[in-house]
């Protein structure tokens, strides 16, 4: 299987619509609203427009998982993380370990929301902002 | 919807949770709810600001759910009218209503002491405000983003500027960014009740019960607003792209409503802010289009030193502060938005009323003594900037007079015949013709959104129709918009929205509606909005068209009594059914 990427390519494209937390809770989650979504549009507080994309780095050494302390998460094949709900404390020490911030929080079921990299987020930006990529050279981290 | 009211009591600090879905399954939610709300909890007859004068939010079923479905819209009696206050607002205050699990909110009382309200999912407390008195509504943004965003939450602000804590009839309630529940008023109303501003978040979010049909629904959606010409148009220029064309075909408010041709359009254009001024578009959370537009004002307010503001500009309001006051150039209409924005109050009525002001000390209705030495002429800015500047102070009686109203202060000064204002407020930017003054008459809010006057005028150039047939198209527009503001969706998407679309989306929701039973709901909250203006002692029949519209060309031709007269008797039949 081949590996695959989310990126943000264009930060300075991103309007703040949100839609591709809205894609990720429903496309991946089946449900309405932005609350499931593992991405994170941060609008800065009276900087007007100026926005900062949080998506998971897919990590070939992933601190989330590394600060687990039940094995709840843990290192997917090829980077990344996978979670056995079953194990999950809800101890929040994978969510502090994230230092982009790219990990989000489940506040109703009480659980991380890890990436799969799916890329339903990229099909529903209107501006690009988002890229799936193949290879990690691919990707432009601009 | 499970129709969640969330009613918070100020003067008693306390709040209540009610579930009432059958008040949303017979009115669906957002105005026509609302309008239902404001008969349950407001007094006609009342004060608009006194304590037990309510302010009611509300969204609708589609809110949060689908694209585009932004705006949260405001219930209250107006200040400025004294009858039907309703404003709608974007940005993120839908999304967190939703997420809160709120679909109503009611506000009554008044606090103790300025005061802030924070909602999160059920619960609700009110803090003190005392440390941000009298600050910008910029500044009270920062200020609260940070004190109550600290959980890294998605939350939305709501707070009035220094203009609302002086209960400015036309002070507004800002919203995130730079969204506004604009008109009518409602800042004063908030101002009133001690409450400076509302913070909302919440974590709910909505399994699907029919995923392959909600998603089906929302990709037609969104291949419209992202693929639409009409939608293509409020992103490219936005809404100021109107400027030049309204220019030409004598439809651009120009001096105070004397002319509709402005010289100076072209140097104020939506191509000009865009090449020039343009830093971002921005969007309303759950928006694809983003028809947010920021502009940069860059100053140097000593030598080689520059402060660099972002003001956003739309039609509105380069209408308001630029051709109305003869002002050629973006940055001194930037200048003046900054200044509005800051104090929060509605561009639209200040720019009227500044207009107002200048045609009457050109005529000498007010004298230097009243102006404290400041000489008014259309064109000069920096005259216009001392003059908020002085209202912003309450420099003497007549600046605090101005923040009140080109109806009020004329009433009091004189120059009523060119006070442009209907009803008491003050009217969008459009000297299309008589649809668009039926419009300003008769509509609820009288907005230039209340249905589409202006666009009827101007479809009137390249296709004469019938005045019967053009009132009737008025009447059937301004009922459909009662569908689309109880969903709650942008108008902007209003071409995206059809009603089979809606039905489609109503049903993935499991909302039981068919076609005539939204257009049962259209005719009625109409009607109802109309008895709730009439119980304040709205009369159609005596609300009038100020004299000096008579006089001047519009886009097609020359307002006639006659004609206006029979137009508002067909209307107020037609609204009938």
């Amino acid at each position: 299987m081949t590996v695959k990427y989310l990126r943000v390519v264009n930060r300075d494209q991103c309007i703040g619509c949100f839609s591709c937390m809205y894609a990720c809770s429903r496309m991946v989650k089946n449900a309405a609203g932005s609350g499931k979504a593992a991405l994170r549009v941060k609008a800065y507080t009276g900087v007007e427009g100026a926005f900062s994309i949080r998506v998971c780095a897919r990590c070939e050494e992933p601190d989330c998982a590394a600060a687990c302390p039940t094995g709840a998460l843990t290192k997917a094949p090829g980077g990344g993380v996978r979670l056995k709900k079953e194990l999950c404390i809800s101890c929040m020490a994978c969510v502090k370990a994230c230092a982009i911030g790219a990990l989000q929080w489940d506040e109703e079921e009480k659980r991380p929301l890890p990436c799969i990299h799916c890329g339903q987020c990229v099909k529903y930006c209107p501006n690009n902002v988002l890229a799936l990529c193949e290879r990690e050279e691919e990707c432009d981290r601009r | 919807m499970n129709g969640a009211i969330m009613h918070v009591d100020l003067t008693t600090g306390t709040h209540r949770l009610l579930d009432d879905p059958e008040l949303f399954g017979e009115f669906l939610g957002g105005t026509a709810v609302a309008t239902e709300l404001l008969f349950r909890h407001g007094d006609p007859q009342g004060d608009p600001l006194a304590p037990e004068s309510p302010v009611i939010f509300a969204i609708g079923p589609f809110s949060s759910l689908f694209p585009v479905a932004t705006k949260t819209v405001a219930m209250f009696k107006s200040p400025l009218s004294g009858e039907l206050g309703e404003s709608h607002a974007g940005g993120r205050m839908a999304m967190s209503l939703h997420e809160a699990g709120i679909d109503a909110l009611v506000i009554t009382g008044r606090a103790d002491t300025l005061s802030y309200l924070v909602i999160e999912n059920d619960s609700a407390e009110l803090k003190s405000a005392s440390t941000f008195r009298e600050q910008s509504a910029a500044a009270t943004e920062r200020i609260l983003r940070e004190a109550e965003g600290k959980s890294g939450r998605k939350v939305s602000i709501l707070r009035i500027g220094p203009a609302g804590e002086r209960l400015s009839p036309m002070a507004c309630a800002t919203v995130d960014g730079s969204r506004h529940f604009g008109r009518l008023g409602l800042g004063a109303v908030l101002g009133s009740k001690n409450l400076k501003a509302i913070v909302i978040s919440g974590t709910r979010t909505l399994p699907l019960a029919r995923p392959k049909e909600f998603k089906a629904v929302y990709d037609t959606l969104y291949d419209r607003v992202v693929k639409s010409k009409e939608m293509k148009k409020y992103h490219d220029l936005g809404t100021p792209a109107n400027v030049r064309p309204l220019s030409l075909i004598r439809g651009l408010p120009t001096r105070n409503f004397s002319q509709g041709n402005f010289e100076g359009s072209e140097a104020i254009s939506g191509e000009r802010f865009a090449k020039d001024f343009l830093v971002q578009h921005t969007a309303c959370a759950h928006c694809q289009c983003g028809c947010i537009h920021m502009a940069e004002l860059r100053e140097e307010f000593a030598p080689y030193h520059y402060s660099t503001n972002r003001v956003s500009y739309d039609y509105e309001l380069i209408y308001a502060m630029g051709s109305m006051l003869s002002l050629s150039s973006p940055e001194d209409i930037l200048k003046l938005l900054l200044f509005t924005e800051k104090q929060g109050w509605d561009a639209i009525s200040l720019g009227c009323t500044l207009a107002w002001a200048t045609e009457s000390f050109l005529h000498g209705v007010l004298s230097l003594d009243d102006t404290g030495g400041v000489s008014l002429s259309f064109g000069d800015c920096a005259a216009y900037l001392e003059v908020l500047e002085r209202m912003a102070k309450g420099a003497n009686e007549f600046y605090r007079d101005l923040e009140k109203g080109c109806a009020f202060c004329a009433k009091k000064r004189g120059g009523l015949e060119w006070a442009i204002q209907y009803g008491g407020v003050e009217p969008g930017g459009y000297m299309t013709g008589e649809n668009f003054a039926v419009t300003c008459l008769l509509g609820v809010r009288h907005s230039h959104l209340d249905d589409n006057g202006y666009s009827i005028d101007q479809n009137l150039l390249n296709a004469p129709k019938p005045l019967e047939e053009q009132v009737r198209a008025q009447v059937k527009e301004a009922r459909w918009r009662m569908v689309l503001n109880s969903l709650v969706i942008c108008l902007f998407a209003r071409g995206v929205y059809d009603e089979e679309i809606i039905l489609q989306g109503l049903d993935a929701l499991g909302a039981q509606w068919d076609a005539g039973k939204l257009r049962e709901l259209a005719a009625k909250a109409l009607l109802r909005k109309h008895e709730w203006k009439r119980l304040c002692g709205f009369d159609p029949a005596a609300v009038v068209v100020p004299d000096k519209m008579y006089s001047v060309q519009t886009s097609t031709g020359m307002i006639d009594r006659e004609s206006l007269r029979k137009r508002i008797h067909l209307y107020l039949e037609e609204m009938k059914g």
